[in-house]
């Protein structure tokens, strides 16, 4: 069963050379239970940290979160969130297989070696299953990340960037496999991007986000039916919303 | 490469043909190796007594290290408790122990226990900073799974230290064939190269103690040679992409009462150590100084201090100049090695060779070519200070990521500029680190060469001490060179936090 997000009120700073950072300020949001939410914003707008929070890696200074009605940390420990970084962060002496297989080593559950291959087909990486790391392309090493991000079947999934250092062809091939993937399993989707045109696609609601102090500046529903088509980009409509969202983004 | 290499032995053999290095001193290769011919019957118990010391040192010390280490690494309280003990072991010259462990020790013992010595730090602080230095972006991962401290060490950091514990233990197999020589002249035992050799110092026979020296560098070489050969396998393939963003982060702040219990306990551990020991070995008092024994000495009026602190002033100008001498010599090297990698290629087997003689073998050879005064003092500690500076720094330097090369690179950077905005910045921990590992081992070269050489400073009154029996002054001098490393070492520490921390850095190992 997907699992919620409960932000309410929270905040986080840090103390850096250049003073003090307010990278969220009295951020309150609610993913219900199998949305698809896309987070936009500027960059240094707190998107990372929001999704920091989320996963349990750090601690909001005030305010609560809640996943699924767990703290973050156990919901982490019970295998229900999934999440790729912003920076495909793999480990570098594994193979490609192995560094999808991670989140099983961790949660100490035996690897499930289809689910793995099916995974790695998904992401186009057919014949690369041996491969390391640093023989890869950025790009690759991308789709490895978000690999592994589903390979536990998460309730509750978290993508940073995930397709920043894919070309726009690929990257909308990806944009229609997660939105597949997503209408399949029903996993509620938090999705950071800084593209536009892909929040519009995938999600159902877009959360734009100002920086100085980090905050939540405007919540747009997307009303288009699914499943969405690769046509739909084209559409008055779809630029109708572009235009919205950009000029929410200029602070309007 | 084997032209030059022809070459040198070509030059070498005529140097030594025509007697040209101080009237014989080095004699030619092929006088060697009638020489090592002639004695052939005697090598193999030698090298396999050495081997057997060296050996089970060797895996004794590093054992302990790694546990050590990753005790350290996981326990920052641990790892403060410790420090004075590490910093003891790290900075003892082993010459100035030899003496002792004779004394309280039997058989293989003090051999296996310096072997052990000599591998512990290097490998322990490997550990440690590969631990802790492991990429936080992958520990992320592991904690976004909802994985403890266990599952990171076990997924993410025990492997990703793997290549620093493989480079310390490169360093450690020379060090473990040097240790166990050095307690082999501290007497115990007629088999061993070290034992060998001090049989042959009277003999005046320059072939037969560069055979055994060359044999010993043998011996340390292959060690050496299989742990780097292991150590550039695993990490070619295994180097992190990119760079991570975030420093790993630092230890949480402790309030002050904790920090000065802690420093307070860091400091009596060692001498609580030293205490324990004494009375587990059941020694005589005569024999087995304790810290008390050592005051009561101080206090009597045989001019104990005054005959100190006249070898002071002798040892420690020099070491100062030898220090400088080796790491700006490294530092100079590794930097150019950046520029053209073929200088690490070439001159790795040059550094190796002067690094796994083990230095007590070199002195009366550097003797024979030197002659008594301070340069032969200078000559060794110079090359006991280059070397691992120079394989600290290079190292260090080739680990700085692919793609911080690439940025000013792609630029139109010339090489130079590369060298200016990314290796030398890059390079400023292991610049301290290597300065870190260079003091005790200046004080190690500089008291082996009074020992054996010049007759002067701590060395040659250690030295005397052995001679008259002056329990109370090898107990002296042993602690006061383990003081004295320690103090200089600290001050290193000091200043390398201050400009590491005003550049952003963490220290490397
Ligand atoms: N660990 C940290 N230490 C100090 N400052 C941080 C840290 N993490 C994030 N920040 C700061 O918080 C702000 C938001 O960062 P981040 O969440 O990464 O932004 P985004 O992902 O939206 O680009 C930035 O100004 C960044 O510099
Ligand atoms: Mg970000």
């Amino acid at each position: 069963m997907p699992v919620g997000l409960s932000l309410s009120g929270v905040s986080r700073h840090f103390d850096g050379r250049g003073g003090r950072v307010a990278a969220l300020s009295g951020v309150s949001l609610e993913v219900a239970p199998g949305a698809f939410t896309a987070l936009i914003g500027p960059s240094g707008c707190g998107k990372s940290t929001l999704l920091r929070l989320a996963v349990g890696l750090d601690l909001p200074d005030a305010g609560r979160v809640s996943v699924g009605g767990l703290s973050p940390a156990e919901a982490a420990r019970k295998g229900l969130t999934g999440i790729a970084f912003q920076d495909a962060a793999l480990l570098p002496w594994r193979s490609v297989e192995d560094n999808i297989a991670l989140p099983f080593d961790v949660l100490r559950r035996p690897h499930d070696a289809a689910r793995i291959a099916e995974l790695i087909a998904l992401v186009g990486l057919t014949g690369f299953e041996k491969a390391l790391p640093g023989e890869l392309s950025g790009g690759m090493r991308q789709r490895v990340a978000i690999a592994r991000a589903l390979v536990n079947d998460p309730e509750m999934l978290f993508l940073d960037e995930p397709f920043g250092a894919l070309d726009q062809i690929l990257r909308r091939q990806m944009n229609v496999e997660l939105q597949r993937i997503w209408m399949e399993s029903r996993t509620t989707t938090l999705l950071v991007t800084h593209g536009i045109d892909e929040a519009i696609f995938l999600a159902d609601r877009v959360v734009v986000m100002a920086a100085r102090p980090g905050r939540i500046a405007r919540v747009i529903d997307i009303p288009f039916p699914r499943p969405r088509r690769a046509e739909l980009f084209g559409t008055p409509e779809f630029a109708a919303l572009e235009a919205e969202i950009a000029g929410a983004l200029d602070g309007h | 490469m084997a032209i030059r290499a022809i070459l040198a032995l070509a030059l070498w053999e005529l140097v030594g043909r025509l007697a040209l290095v101080a009237g014989g001193a080095l004699p030619a290769p092929s006088a060697i190796a009638i020489r090592f011919w002639a004695d052939r019957g005697d090598y193999p118990m030698h090298v396999w007594a050495t081997m057997q010391g060296a050996g089970i040192g060797f895996l004794i010390g590093n054992l302990v290290a790694v546990l050590a280490g990753v005790l350290f690494a996981v326990s920052p309280v641990a790892a403060r408790l410790a420090r004075g003990v590490n910093i003891a072991i790290f900075a003892l010259p082993a010459i100035a122990i030899a003496p002792i462990l004779t004394l309280m020790t039997t058989g293989m013992t003090p051999r296996v226990i310096l072997a052990a010595l000599g591998c512990y730090f290097v490998t322990m602080t490997a550990t440690v900073t590969g631990i802790t230095q492991a990429d936080a972006r992958m520990r992320d991962v592991i904690r976004a799974y909802g994985g403890g401290r266990l599952a990171s060490l076990r997924l993410v950091e025990l492997r990703s230290a793997v290549p620093q514990i493989l480079g310390a233990l490169r360093i450690a197999a020379p060090a473990a064939v040097l240790g166990s020589i050095l307690a082999e002249f501290g007497g115990g035992g007629r088999f061993g190269l070290g034992a060998y050799l001090i049989g042959s110092l009277g003999r005046a026979d320059p072939a037969r103690l560069w055979g055994i020296g060359l044999a010993a560098t043998v011996l340390a070489g292959v060690g050496y040679a299989v742990f780097a050969m292991i150590a550039a396998r695993v990490t070619a393939s295994t180097v992190a992409v990119t760079v991570a963003a975030t420093p790993p982060a630092g230890d949480a702040p402790r309030p002050l009462w904790q920090r000065a219990a802690l420093a307070a306990g860091s400091v009596l551990l060692p001498f609580a150590v030293w205490w324990g020991l004494i009375a587990a070995s059941g020694a005589p008092a005569m024999i087995a100084k304790t810290p008390m024994a050592l005051v009561d000495y101080l206090m009597l009026p045989n001019k104990a201090g005054e005959r100190i602190l006249d070898a002071l002033a002798q040892t420690l100008p020099i070491t100062a100049v030898g220090i400088a001498l080796g790491l700006g010599f490294a530092f100079a090297l590794a930097l150019g090695s950046v520029l053209r990698p073929g200088i690490v290629r070439a001159f790795m087997p040059v550094a190796l060779v002067t690094q796994t003689m083990p230095l007590v073998a070199l002195t009366p050879l550097l003797v024979l070519i030197f002659g008594r005064g301070p340069s032969v003092i200078l000559w060794i500690t110079v090359s006991v200070t280059f070397f691992p500076a120079f394989v600290t720094m290079a190292q260090g330097l080739q680990m700085v990521a692919r793609s911080a090369l690439d940025v000013p690179r792609a630029y139109g950077a010339s090489p130079w500029t590369v060298l200016r905005l990314v290796s030398i910045p890059a390079s400023a921990p292991y610049v301290f680190a290597a300065l870190r590992l260079a003091v005790p081992r200046a004080l190690l070269g500089v008291m082996t060469a009074e020992w054996l050489a010049t007759g002067t400073g701590l060395g040659n009154l250690l030295n005397q001490s052995r001679g008259y029996l002056d329990y109370g002054m090898i107990w002296t001098v042993a602690v006061l060179s383990v003081l004295l490393s320690v103090f200089f070492y600290q001050v290193v520490v000091w200043i390398e936090r201050r400009v590491l921390a005003r550049l952003g850095m963490t220290t490397a190992a």
